[in-house]
C-alpha cells in the first residue's frame, strides 16, 4: 500500500515524503479510413515518491509494482533514488499538507467502467454510418479507461478514489485533387456519452462539413472575426501560461504583477473547476494531498490569483491552489483541471448552428475553428500569427464558403480587453469549457 | 527472457503473433535559471503484445506488469477474433531475423554518477546565463537512458538490442522591458556520455542570440526568395513532405492515393528526398524496427518525382510494395506505426554552398533553425529560429518573428537551388503522430533556396 511506502520513506527522510500509486486500464477501439481495424487494452501501473530530506527535495518514479502494490522488493530501490535525487536538490521549504475535509465528487460511472467491447465498436459503427458521405473516409476511434488512484504524505493526509473516462473522436477526410479537408470533433466525458451527444458530435462535423465544400477568396484587412470554441486556443494558451504559478515565479508572466487589476474585458472570466461531474480531469484531491476547489482566476476581467503546485507555492511564499500534478516519472507541476470561460451552463443537448449566433450583424469577416502552429514561437507574450486550418468566411451575417490561404493575427492580451460578444454555443473542448467569441478588428491576410 | 517470451508465443493461438519487452533505465535533469530544478532516476518496464487472426483486425495488449506477460499474449489474441475485419489484413514478407544487436555504448550513462550529470549541465547552463545579464531565464534539460529491447514475433524473428540515448536542450529567455526573445540550443544521439561533452559553444550561442534579437525588427511579412538553413530545411522535409509519404496515410484511401500516385512531378530535378533509418550513428537509426523489417536508405523523391513511400508489413502488402523498416513504436505501451527515421534532402552535387544560393538575389530571406512547424496536410506553417535579410547577394540584418507559411505542393516546386553542404541535424525532441511522441528522428539536408515564399511577420493587412 501506498501508505506503508509513505511510512517507510518517512523513516529515511527527516523531511517527510509523499507518494502517488496509479492505476490505469485502457480499452480502444479503432475504425480506420471507414472500416473496423484494430482493438487494443492497456493495463499499467506505477508510483511515484517525494522525499525531502536534510532540506532538500527529490522523486523518483518506478513502473515495477505488482498487482495493487509497491512490493518490499521496489519500494526500498525507489526510496534510494528518491533520496540519491534530494542529495542534489536545492533546499527548499516544502511542508506536507495536514488532513483536511476532501469534497465528495462522483468520478466513477459504472455504465462507463462496465461498456463492453461489442458496446464501444457499437458506437463506432453507428457514428461512421452516419458520418459516411461521397467522396469522404472516416475516422472513429473510441476509448475507455478505469483509474485508481492513491496519493498520501507523512503528515497523515491522503485520499483514493477510481475514476472513468470515455473518448469518442471522428474524422471526415475530402482529399480533391491536392485540396485536402479534415473535419473532426470528438466528446470526452467520464460516464458513457447520451445518444444526444452522439448526435451533436455528428451534426459539429456535418455542418462544418457542408460549409466546408465551397471554397471561396478570403477577406482581407482589419475584420469582424469569430473563433468557435475549438479555435480559440490561440486565444486560451498565452493567458492560461500566464496564469501559472510557475511562469510568475520566473519572472515571464506578463500577468505576474496585476492581481486585483483590470486586465481584460468585464466579459472575460476564466475559473478551474476541478469539482465538475462528469469530466475527467475532475477529482476530489489533488496529486499532493490537496483539497480540490474551484478555483477564480479572473473575474469580470480581474486577474484574481493563479495556480500553484506546493512547490511552486513555497517558492513563491503562496498556498498550493490544489493544482499539483504528477505523473509517474518525474516530480509534480502545477496544471489546470477544467477551465471554464464565461458562466457554466448546461451542456446543450440540441446541436447549435455554426457560430454561437454571433454571425447576424458581421458584412464582411471570418469564422475560425482551426489554425495550424498554435504554441509555437513566442506564446507567453501574446502576439500571434497563424495561417487557418478550417475557416470560413461570413457576408452578410452568413457562412458563404471555406477559406484558404488567409492568416490571422494579433495579440490575445489586447484582444481580450475588447471583446465583441460571448456566442450562445458554450460546449466542452477537452477539458476547456467555451462559447464562440467575436472580436471586432483582427488582422485578416491573404496570401 | 528470451525463453519466456518463444514460451509465451508457443502457447498463443493467433494466426501471427509478436511481443516486445523493454527496459528503460533513464535519468534526467533540469535546470531553470540557477535553479536545479530536477535531477531524477527512474525506471520503466513494460510489454507490449500484438495478435492477428485470419479475419481479425489487429489485437494489442501493453503492460506493465511483467507477470502479467502470458495473460496479455492471450488477451491480444482475443482482442483480434472479436473485430472482424474485411478484406483481411495480410502482412509482406519479411525474412525472419535472429540478431544481438548491442549498440555502442559510447560511455555507459548508467555508469556515471548523477552528480556529474548535473555538473555537466550547471556547465552549459551557466555559459548561457554568463553570456549577459539580458538572459533572464534559461532552461536546461539534460536526459538519458539505455533501454534494453526484446522482440519475437512467430514467424522465427527474435531480436535483442541495448539502445542508448542521450539529449540536450537549452533555452535561453531574453528580455527587456516588454520584450521577451529566446533562443534554443538541441542534442539528440543514439550515443553515450562520451558524446555530449565540450558542448558549451552551442549553448552561448543561442543565448548571445536570443539577447541579439531583442534589438532586431520584425521581419516584413510578403513574398520572398527565401533561403532555408540545413536545419530549416531539415524539419521542413520531414513536417512538409516526410508525412504525407507515410503510407498509412494512403493505403486505404484512393483519393489520397491518387494525390501520392509514384511518378507525380513534386518538385524540379534538382531535389532528391529519402529516409534513411540505416545511416550510421543517428538518432532515428536502429537495425530493426519494430515489426522487425531490417531499416534501410528510402528513396521518396528522385530528380523531382514521387519514386517510394514509407512502409509497415501492412502497407506494404496492401499496396503491393516493399516494407521500408518504418513501422516503429515509441515504446512498449503502444503499437507500431509507420514513422519516419532519417528524413533527408539530398546535397546537390555542384550545388555550393550558401554564397552560391544568394548571390543572384536582391531581396530576400535567410531563415535559420525552427523553434517548431506544424502541416495540416498540404498547409504548413514552420515558426525559424531567427532570419537574416538577404540584400544584393549578401547576408545583412537580424531580423526576427519569421514564420513560414505555405502550400506544400507550390512550395516543394518552388525549391530551385539546393547546395552540397548538407549535414545532419543531430537534435533533441522527435516526431508526433497519433498519441506517439517524442519519437527519435533525425533530418539533414543542404542549404535550400525557394524561389519564392510568403514569410509571415507583422502581417501587411
Amino acid at each position: 500500500m501506498i501508505a506503508q511506502l509513505v511510512e517507510l520513506a518517512r523513516r529515511r527522510a527527516d523531511g517527510g515524503a509523499d507518494a502517488v500509486w496509479r492505476r490505469l486500464e485502457r480499452t480502444t477501439v479503432a475504425f480506420e479510413w471507414g472500416r473496423l481495424k484494430s482493438a487494443g487494452t492497456t493495463e499499467e501501473a506505477g508510483a511515484n515518491l517525494r522525499v525531502r530530506h536534510r532540506g532538500r527535495v527529490g522523486v523518483a518514479g518506478t513502473t515495477a509494482v505488482e498487482g495493487n502494490d509497491v512490493g518490499a522488493q521496489h519500494a526500498g530501490p525507489l526510496l534510494d533514488r528518491a533520496l540519491a535525487s534530494a542529495e542534489l536538490g536545492e533546499e527548499l521549504d516544502l511542508a506536507f499538507p495536514v488532513p483536511a475535509p476532501i469534497p465528495p465528487l462522483t468520478t466513477f460511472f459504472d455504465r462507463a467502467a462496465q461498456a463492453s467491447l461489442d458496446e464501444l465498436i457499437g458506437i463506432g459503427r453507428s457514428l461512421l454510418a452516419r458520418l459516411e458521405r461521397q467522396g469522404c473516409r472516416v475516422n472513429v476511434a473510441i476509448d475507455r479507461e478505469t483509474t485508481a488512484t492513491r496519493v498520501a504524505n507523512s503528515a497523515g493526509a491522503g485520499g483514493e478514489y477510481r475514476g472513468t473516462g470515455f473518448g469518442v473522436s471522428a474524422d471526415v477526410w475530402r482529399i480533391a485533387g491536392d485540396d485536402v479537408l479534415v473535419v473532426s470533433d470528438a466528446l470526452e466525458g467520464a460516464d458513457l456519452p447520451s445518444d444526444e451527444a452522439l448526435t451533436a458530435l455528428v451534426a459539429s462535423i456535418t455542418a462544418r462539413l457542408d460549409h466546408a465544400l465551397r471554397v471561396v477568396a478570403p477577406p482581407q484587412g482589419s475584420l469582424p472575426v469569430v473563433f468557435t470554441p475549438a479555435g480559440l486556443s490561440a486565444l486560451m494558451l498565452p493567458v492560461t501560461q500566464a496564469l501559472s504559478g510557475k511562469a510568475v515565479l520566473q519572472g515571464i508572466s506578463p500577468l505576474g504583477a496585476k492581481v486585483g487589476e483590470q486586465v481584460f474585458d468585464p466579459q472575460f472570466s476564466l475559473t478551474d473547476d476541478p469539482l465538475r461531474v462528469g469530466r475527467t480531469a475532475s477529482r476530489p484531491l489533488d496529486d499532493e494531498c490537496v483539497p480540490s476547489r474551484a478555483l477564480c482566476l479572473v473575474e469580470r476581467g480581474v486577474v484574481q490569483r493563479f495556480i500553484y503546485d506546493l512547490e511552486t507555492a513555497a517558492r513563491a511564499k503562496a498556498e498550493s491552489t490544489g493544482n499539483g500534478q504528477r505523473g509517474i516519472f518525474g516530480k509534480p507541476v502545477p496544471a489546470y483541471t477544467n477551465i471554464v470561460l464565461g458562466d457554466v451552463g448546461a451542456q446543450h443537448a440540441a446541436p447549435l448552428p455554426l457560430g454561437g449566433g454571433l454571425l447576424a450583424g458581421i458584412t464582411d469577416g471570418l469564422l475560425v475553428d482551426e489554425l495550424i502552429g498554435v504554441g509555437q514561437g513566442n506564446v507567453t507574450g501574446g502576439a500571434f500569427s497563424h495561417p487557418v486550418a478550417l475557416a470560413y468566411r461570413i457576408e452578410r451575417g452568413e457562412i458563404t464558403g471555406r477559406v484558404k490561404d488567409a492568416a490571422v493575427a494579433g495579440n490575445a492580451y489586447e484582444l481580450w480587453k475588447r471583446v465583441g460578444s460571448f456566442g450562445n454555443d458554450a460546449r466542452w473542448t477537452g477539458s476547456r469549457w467555451a462559447p464562440s467569441v467575436l472580436f471586432e478588428g483582427v488582422s485578416v491576410a491573404r496570401r | 527472457m528470451i525463453d519466456r517470451l518463444t514460451a509465451a508465443l508457443a502457447r498463443s493461438r493467433a494466426d501471427y503473433t509478436e511481443i516486445r519487452v523493454e527496459r528503460t533505465w533513464s535519468t534526467a535533469v533540469t535546470f531553470r535559471g540557477r535553479r536545479l530544478e530536477a535531477a531524477t532516476a527512474s525506471e520503466d518496464q513494460g510489454g507490449c503484445a500484438r495478435a492477428l487472426h485470419a479475419g481479425g483486425g489487429w489485437g494489442v495488449a501493453s503492460f506493465t506488469s511483467l507477470g502479467r506477460l502470458e495473460a496479455m499474449v492471450t488477451r491480444a489474441a482475443e482482442l483480434s477474433r472479436a473485430v472482424p475485419v474485411d478484406p483481411p489484413i495480410r502482412l509482406a514478407d519479411v525474412p525472419p531475423h535472429q540478431a544481438d544487436a548491442l549498440l555502442d555504448l559510447d560511455g555507459d550513462v548508467r555508469g556515471v554518477p548523477i552528480a556529474e550529470k548535473k555538473r555537466l549541465l550547471e556547465a552549459y547552463n551557466g555559459a548561457m546565463l554568463g553570456v549577459s545579464d539580458r538572459i533572464v531565464d534559461t532552461l536546461a534539460v539534460y536526459r538519458d537512458e539505455v533501454s534494453e529491447y526484446w522482440y519475437v514475433n512467430s514467424e522465427g524473428t527474435i531480436l535483442h538490442e541495448l539502445r542508448p540515448e542521450v539529449t540536450l536542450s537549452g533555452t535561453a529567455v531574453a528580455r527587456r522591458n516588454g520584450t521577451i526573445e529566446k533562443g534554443l540550443e538541441s542534442i539528440g544521439l543514439r550515443r553515450g556520455w562520451h558524446s555530449v561533452q565540450d558542448k558549451a559553444a552551442g549553448f552561448r550561442e543561442v543565448a548571445e542570440r536570443a539577447v541579439q534579437l531583442l534589438d532586431a525588427p520584425r521581419v516584413k511579412g510578403g513574398t520572398y526568395p527565401v533561403i532555408l538553413d540545413p536545419e530549416l530545411a531539415g524539419v521542413f522535409i520531414h513536417e512538409a513532405f516526410g508525412h504525407l509519404s507515410e503510407a498509412d496515410f494512403v493505403y486505404e484511401n484512393p483519393q489520397a492515393r491518387k494525390m501520392m500516385t509514384l511518378g507525380r512531378r513534386f518538385g524540379k530535378p534538382v531535389l532528391n528526398v529519402g529516409d534513411n533509418g540505416a545511416a550510421p550513428g543517428l538518432r532515428g537509426t536502429l537495425p530493426f524496427d519494430d515489426e522487425g523489417t531490417p531499416t534501410r536508405d528510402t528513396p521518396l523523391i528522385k530528380e523531382g518525382i514521387l519514386v517510394g513511400r514509407l512502409h509497415s508489413r501492412e502497407t506494404a502488402a496492401a499496396m503491393g510494395e516493399r516494407p521500408s523498416g518504418n513501422a516503429r513504436a515509441i515504446s512498449f505501451r503502444h503499437p507500431p506505426i509507420v514513422r519516419m527515421t532519417n528524413t533527408y534532402i539530398a546535397g546537390a552535387r555542384g550545388g555550393g554552398s550558401l554564397e552560391d544560393l544568394i548571390g543572384d538575389v536582391k531581396l530576400g530571406v535567410y531563415a535559420c533553425g525552427a523553434f517548431g512547424g506544424q502541416t495540416m496536410l498540404e498547409n504548413f506553417s514552420f515558426t525559424a529560429a531567427y532570419g537574416r535579410m538577404i540584400r544584393d547577394g549578401r547576408v545583412a540584418e537580424l531580423v526576427k518573428d519569421v514564420v513560414l507559411a505555405g502550400n506544400l505542393f507550390q512550395t516543394l516546386d518552388r525549391i530551385d537551388h539546393i547546395a552540397a553542404d548538407f549535414r545532419w541535424n543531430q537534435m533533441g525532441g522527435g516526431c508526433g503522430k497519433a498519441g506517439q511522441y517524442p519519437l527519435p528522428v533525425t533530418e539533414g539536408a543542404p542549404h535550400v533556396r525557394i524561389e519564392e515564399a510568403l514569410v509571415g511577420g507583422e502581417l501587411a493587412a
